[in-house]
């Protein structure tokens, strides 16, 4: 269409070899990240194979000791690491199923109310989410919110309450539902906002109906939105660990969990940095391997 | 900006005091130059390379001849800074008893405040002294002592200047003694044992067994760190729960992961279990002493267990910072912490026992001082209780501990 | 416009699915608003009617300023995270480079890093810096909120890149060009055009940015130093159960303050659009 190409014709233009311009916007990001993140993480590099060490307990010798046994199976961290993955992906999945129309109303419905409408759901999260977690926990409890309005309507009998509601893997899912829902619907209000509504009217003009104008035009420009909004809560779920701790009951244990405690409950920093490092190399290999997908724009038809 | 928000204690009592204090342990650079080029990375990542070396040599000529040129209390920079848990005079849940009975003698003493830098538990606070964060007293938990001192960062405590030392009951004092000298002073001990509910659960039998028992199925919670291997230790009739071989560790894993169906959830904060116990969630838990006193308050029927198999003893208490400048403070800090007056506090507000032996235990509610066997003086005593102990291999522990989780 | 992208019925179907999501959204938080006006603990039933927590609250001058402590961290990081994203959407969009690739694995990396694990190391690293200037200047910079907004910066960052990018892409250059060809330098330009157009974009970002950061506990617990922000604060002091209605009271406040802000927001954009009439309105 005439759009892209007007645009890919000017892309070509912009993109002259200016390297004192990129280099000056990259200059601030780079550096932040060298300093304050690519050094920490070699700090953890450098302590999964034993070659710094802290602790009077350290091994102190290196050797890629804790890589061999990761990768070779050798201990039950890679097994939390697939189920880390599994969860992560329907988390994301049902999360950006519940986000995507959230933002579509925000972007398309509501007019000129809509930053207020988007503060409306983001600021519940200036509340703690510790105390959050705790207000679900009233809620789903035995004695909570649900279980005593099903036992006062008789569908449940109050001495057996639905106790799946609390500790259980459903939790873990309602909750983290319940946090990234709104985070995540800011990327997709954000690619439909701007949308070029001319497009919308062309299509309706041609005699599209308003299903088929969403499926050729509105969903494929905004799908950049909605791979950033998958990315956006895929890629922090799996390291999750919180929520598991405080609703997963026996069953929430995962992978970011056992880092956790191997840097504070089990004090071996060596397993705990190599499992960090593994997760960090594999999520910087799919972005290289898919971060291009961010850019490229869908086919329009 | 950013620079009006450092803190301002930077810029206060002179540069080169703070200096010392926070880092004794010098940092050649020639080291530093070596390490730079050695490695080949940058700058700062040398240093850190630099730092953990360091850390791994014991500062050492703490005690003996440093004693002797310990300069008098005026000449001390004062502005005490002490590592704690909440609530242990910083004021955040009594602000004016915390103070008053905690640190009000040392005020009187010293006519000095002291500073309170907070931590939420033993594996955080040992984490960020690890890490480099040193202050002058700090109040960890006994089974990590051990830790604390290998690490080189402590120094032990000249008892003579605790006038109250002699006080203290002398068998909760040996948690604390390393190579004959007393590194760390006990104050603050209680339990661990099963909580029971007595509408459901049946209290005839007093055992660690009850949270193993098929017959409070999703009623029961466990407590989610490592000692509830050491409590399936004691269950399973283990010698030395604390230091198991591979395998007892493994005999030990394959019981928890066979009961581990009748696990309702592990708490972490003692408020998570005592709100489910209150409601009902679960009937029988892993419990510490606050928690008996909360439902001792609420009128619950409640059996704080003394299981056959023994309690499990917790003591808390004062270690010393070897790079302290604030020797004499520190003394007269653990001198008032160690008071009857501070001990009836403990007691009467956190149900938790203190080691002073002349507290009365009266000042602690009936039900709550039977419960916790307050009055019977060899409750501590083995075999009714087990301190609770160093781990020696916390890492091979926290794999098998990692495994039933993951189960 | 709206007519265009939804049918009355969708129309219709996307306000029910809305406000249920609000509902589900603020639920929590008004269970949380009615325990902190219980004279008892958190659990039913209700013991009865009490102002006595938010006295506490008020006259808890700790809370106070950990709070202040945490919007202020939440404000500066927040902005710089907003303003490195911008730069950094810039440059991966519209410039070519050798090893984009590697940049923008590089840029969205710290999504996963366990913040916990990146907490104790920048720690360590910080300790380390600070002994090395201790040695060799005789001074040294020290933990505090300055640390904090460091490592905040860090986590934000890849969420405004993300949010920013899919919008910039979209932007068309041309606006750009024209004004380049009007004789505006590239910042005039990025000014008076891009910026604007960017603004839903940037909104958003920062509002990410500033609840993250307001609400972050592993790193700030590392680096605060004798600093608690408000997140560290609450941790400590969930040891003991007496102390849960007055953080309660807390947050019904906190969200009380935020629902003004949004409250506000309305009230300014109607008296806006009331003074200016059609001439914000955007065109079609």
């Amino acid at each position: 269409m005439a759009v892209t190409q007007q645009e890919a014709s000017a892309r070509r233009g912009w993109r002259r070899r200016d390297r004192r311009g990129t280099a000056g916007l990259l200059a601030g990001p780079l550096i932040w990240l060298l300093l304050f993140f690519v050094i920490p993480v070699a700090f953890v590099a450098a302590y999964s194979v034993g070659a710094v060490d802290l602790f009077p307990t350290d091994p102190g010798v290196v050797s890629l000791a804790s890589w061999q046994r990761l990768l070779t199976g050798g201990s039950v961290y890679m097994g939390l690491f697939w189920k880390s993955i599994r969860m992560s992906l329907t988390v994301s999945a049902i999360v950006v199923l519940l986000a995507y129309p959230t933002g579509y109303f925000l972007a398309l419905c509501v007019g000129r109310r809509k930053y207020v409408l988007l503060l409306l759901i983001i600021a519940p999260f200036l509340t703690s989410y510790l105390l959050r977690v705790l207000a679900w926990k009233v809620i789903l409890g035995d004695a909570g919110v649900i279980n005593s309005f099903l036992s006062w309507t008789g569908m449940q009998s109050p001495d057996d309450p639905i106790t799946w509601f609390l500790y259980s893997r459903f939790t873990v899912m309602l909750v983290l539902a319940y946090i990234w829902v709104p985070f995540v619907a800011l990327p997709v209000f954000v690619s439909l906002d701007k949308l070029d509504k001319s497009l919308l009217e062309a299509a309706s003009d041609l005699g599209a109906s308003r299903w088929r104008t969403f499926v050729r035009v509105t969903l494929p420009l905004s799908l950049s939105g909605v791979f950033a909004a998958f990315l956006f809560v895929f890629i922090p779920t799996i390291g999750e660990f919180v929520t598991p701790l405080l609703v997963g009951g026996t069953s929430g244990y995962m992978y970011g969990n056992s880092i956790q405690d191997l840097f504070t409950k089990g004090l071996d920093w060596q397993t705990g940095s190599t499992l960090a490092l593994f997760l960090l190399g594999v999520v910087a290999v799919l972005m290289a391997a898919f971060g291009r997908f961010l850019r490229v724009r869908a086919v329009v038809a | 900006m950013i620079r009006a928000i450092i803190p301002a204690r930077t810029t206060t009592r002179g540069e080169a005091v703070m200096v010392e204090k926070r880092f004794t342990r010098e940092v050649g650079r020639r080291d530093f130059l070596r390490y730079a080029g050695y490695a080949g990375m940058s700058v700062s990542m040398a240093g850190v390379l630099a730092a953990c070396r360091d850390a791994d040599t014991p500062s050492g000529g703490s005690s003996g001849s440093v004693k002797a040129s310990i300069p008098p209390i005026e000449q001390e920079p004062g502005g005490l800074q002490v590592f704690d848990w909440s609530g242990y005079g910083n004021g955040d849940y009594y602000p004016k008893e915390e103070k008053k009975f905690l640190w009000g003698q040392y005020a009187k003493a010293t006519g000095d405040t002291p500073e309170f830098a907070l931590f939420e538990n033993d594996d955080s606070a040992y984490t960020k002294v690890v890490a480099g964060a040193r202050y002058d007293v700090a109040h960890p938990c006994g089974y990590r002592y051990g830790d604390w001192v290998d690490l080189g960062v402590m120094q032990p405590w000249d008892t003579s200047l605790i006038s109250n030392f002699p006080s203290l009951n002398p068998k909760l004092m040996a948690a604390g003694q390393f190579d004959g000298q007393q590194y760390f002073v006990p104050m603050d001990w209680g339990f661990i044992a099963p909580l029971v509910n007595l509408d459901h659960v049946d209290g005839s039998d007093e055992t660690f067994g009850v949270l193993f028992d098929e017959r409070y199925k999703g009623k029961i919670a466990w407590i989610d760190t490592l000692n509830m291997m050491v409590v399936a230790g004691y269950t399973l009739g283990i010698e030395n729960p604390w230091d198991m071989s591979d395998e007892e560790l493994a005999e030990v894993r394959d019981f928890l992961v066979s009961k581990k169906g009748l696990v309702r959830f592990y708490w972490n904060q003692s408020y998570d279990f005592w709100l489910a116990f209150k409601k009902g969630e679960v009937w029988a838990g892993y419990s510490w002493p606050d928690t008996v006193g909360y439902a001792d308050a609420a009128g619950m029927n409640y059996l704080y267990m003394q299981p056959k198999e023994g309690r499990i003893s917790w003591v808390c208490g004062l270690g010393l910072f070897a790079d302290t400048e604030n020797y004499r403070h520190a003394h007269e800090y653990a001198n008032s912490w160690a008071s009857k007056e501070a001990a009836e506090f403990l007691l009467a507000y956190y149900y938790y026992g203190h080691t002073n032996t002349e507290a009365d235990p009266s000042v602690v509610p009936d039900g709550v001082r039977t419960a916790l066997g307050l009055d019977d003086p060899t409750v501590l005593d083995e075999p009714k209780a087990h301190p609770e102990t160093h781990i020696p291999r916390r890492s091979i522990y926290q794999q098998y501990w990692s495994e039933v989780q993951a189960a | 416009m709206t007519e265009i992208a939804t049918s009355p019925g969708a129309r219709r179907a996307l306000t029910i699915f809305f406000s249920s999501l609000v509902l589900f959204l603020y639920v929590p938080i008004v269970v949380l608003a009615v325990f902190s006006f219980n004279d008892g603990d958190v659990s039913f039933p209700l013991a009865g009617f009490t102002l006595d927590w938010y006295r506490r609250f008020f006259s808890n001058p700790k809370i106070l300023q950990s709070l202040e402590r945490s919007a202020i961290v939440a404000a500066i990081s927040s902005v710089i995270a907003v303003g490195l994203g911008v730069t950094a959407s810039f440059a991966l969009l519209r410039r070519r480079f050798f090893g984009k690739s590697a940049v923008s694995a590089l840029l969205f990396s710290p999504l996963v890093v366990p913040y916990l694990v990146f907490g104790i190391s920048l720690l360590v690293i910080f300790t380390a810096v600070d002994k090395f200037l201790a040695a060799s200047t005789g001074s040294y910079i020290g933990l505090g909120l300055h640390a904090v907004v460091i490592g905040h910066v860090v986590v934000s960052l890849p969420y405004t890149v993300l949010t920013i990018m899919p919008l910039l892409e979209r932007l068309s250059v041309d606006l750009e060009e024209a004004a380049k060809d009007l004789g505006a330098d590239p910042w005039q330009s990025f000014r008076r055009v891009t910026l604007p157009l960017l603004m839903p974009a940037i909104v958003s970002a920062f509002m990410i940015a500033f609840t993250l950061s307001f609400d972050e506990y592993a790193i700030a617990s590392f680096l605060a130093g004798e600093t608690p922000t408000w997140p560290v604060y609450l941790f400590a002091q969930l040891r003991v159960p007496s102390q849960l209605p007055q953080l309660l009271a807390v947050s019904s406040v906190v969200l009380v303050a935020s629902l003004g802000v949004v409250l506000a927001a309305e009230i300014g954009r109607r008296l806006a659009e009331r003074r200016y009439g059609d001439d914000l309105r955007p065109a079609p």
